[in-house]
């Protein structure tokens, strides 16, 4: 039988560390809105969603940078035809390809196979149309990018 | 310096390493064979020139980029 022995010392600094984090009742009542706030500001700026924002914008070309600043999205042109494609903020169903007037025409839905956040898909999909555009429609799936139209009701004249 | 930018969950993971050193550029050469015969597609930019996927290590890119394979969603 093994005896294990820990430093009453240690278990009283330990419990007075937590205390100390966790205790709501301190002068100003403040402490733990603040560690709790300091930890959500912490994990927006260094999540995976705000990385991969800033791996993005950072691969941008300056013109797309601004648009997607703007806009949340930036145009791309293929690098095949020479077609322009918009990439929303996104990570599925998130690209159509514009027609002669810039609207859109055609979607196009292609993903990592592995899941990845917003920017980073964005980015893969921004590189695979400007290197091979062919390779990725060939694999992509369309869908219409307009919204259904609702069924027409027929006015029956009584 | 050069790095390597794996995108992974995390957002992504990255690799520095001195493009003199060649303890550093077998350790590079080596990620970027594993990444890309693990169906991860590498795309390197210079400074100053647009940026291109490349199949073979090239051990004067400033940066490269790696993405998992995109597949019809």
């Amino acid at each position: 039988m093994r005896h294990y022995f820990i430093r009453v010392s240690s278990v009283a600094k330990l419990s007075r560390w937590t205390m100390f984090l966790f205790r709501r009742s301190d002068a100003n009542g403040t402490r733990f809105p603040a560690l709790r706030e300091l930890y959500r500001s912490f994990t927006e700026q260094n999540g995976p969603e705000a990385r991969s924002r800033r791996l993005l914008r950072d691969w941008l070309s300056p013109e797309q940078r601004a648009q997607f600043d703007a806009n949340n999205y930036f145009e791309v042109a293929g690098s095949h035809t020479g077609r322009r494609y918009r990439i929303q903020y996104g990570t599925l169903s998130n690209v159509v390809e514009l027609d002669a007037s810039g609207q859109p025409a055609i979607g196009w839905c292609f993903v990592p196979e592995r899941p990845l956040a917003a920017g980073d898909v964005m980015l893969a999909q921004k590189i695979a149309l400007e290197t091979d555009e062919a390779a990725m429609l060939a694999v992509a799936h369309r869908f219409s990018p307009r919204l259904p139209s609702l069924p027409r009701v027929a006015r029956r004249a009584y | 310096m050069a790095t390597q930018i794996v995108m992974d969950h995390t957002g992504d993971s990255r690799h520095f390493f001195e493009q003199t050193d060649p303890k550093g550029l077998a350790e590079a050469e080596r990620r970027f064979k594993q990444l890309t015969d693990q169906g991860f597609t590498a795309a390197t930019r210079k400074a100053g020139s647009e940026l291109k996927v490349t199949r073979s290590f090239d051990p004067t890119a400033d940066e490269t980029l790696f993405y998992p394979r995109l597949v019809g969603g």
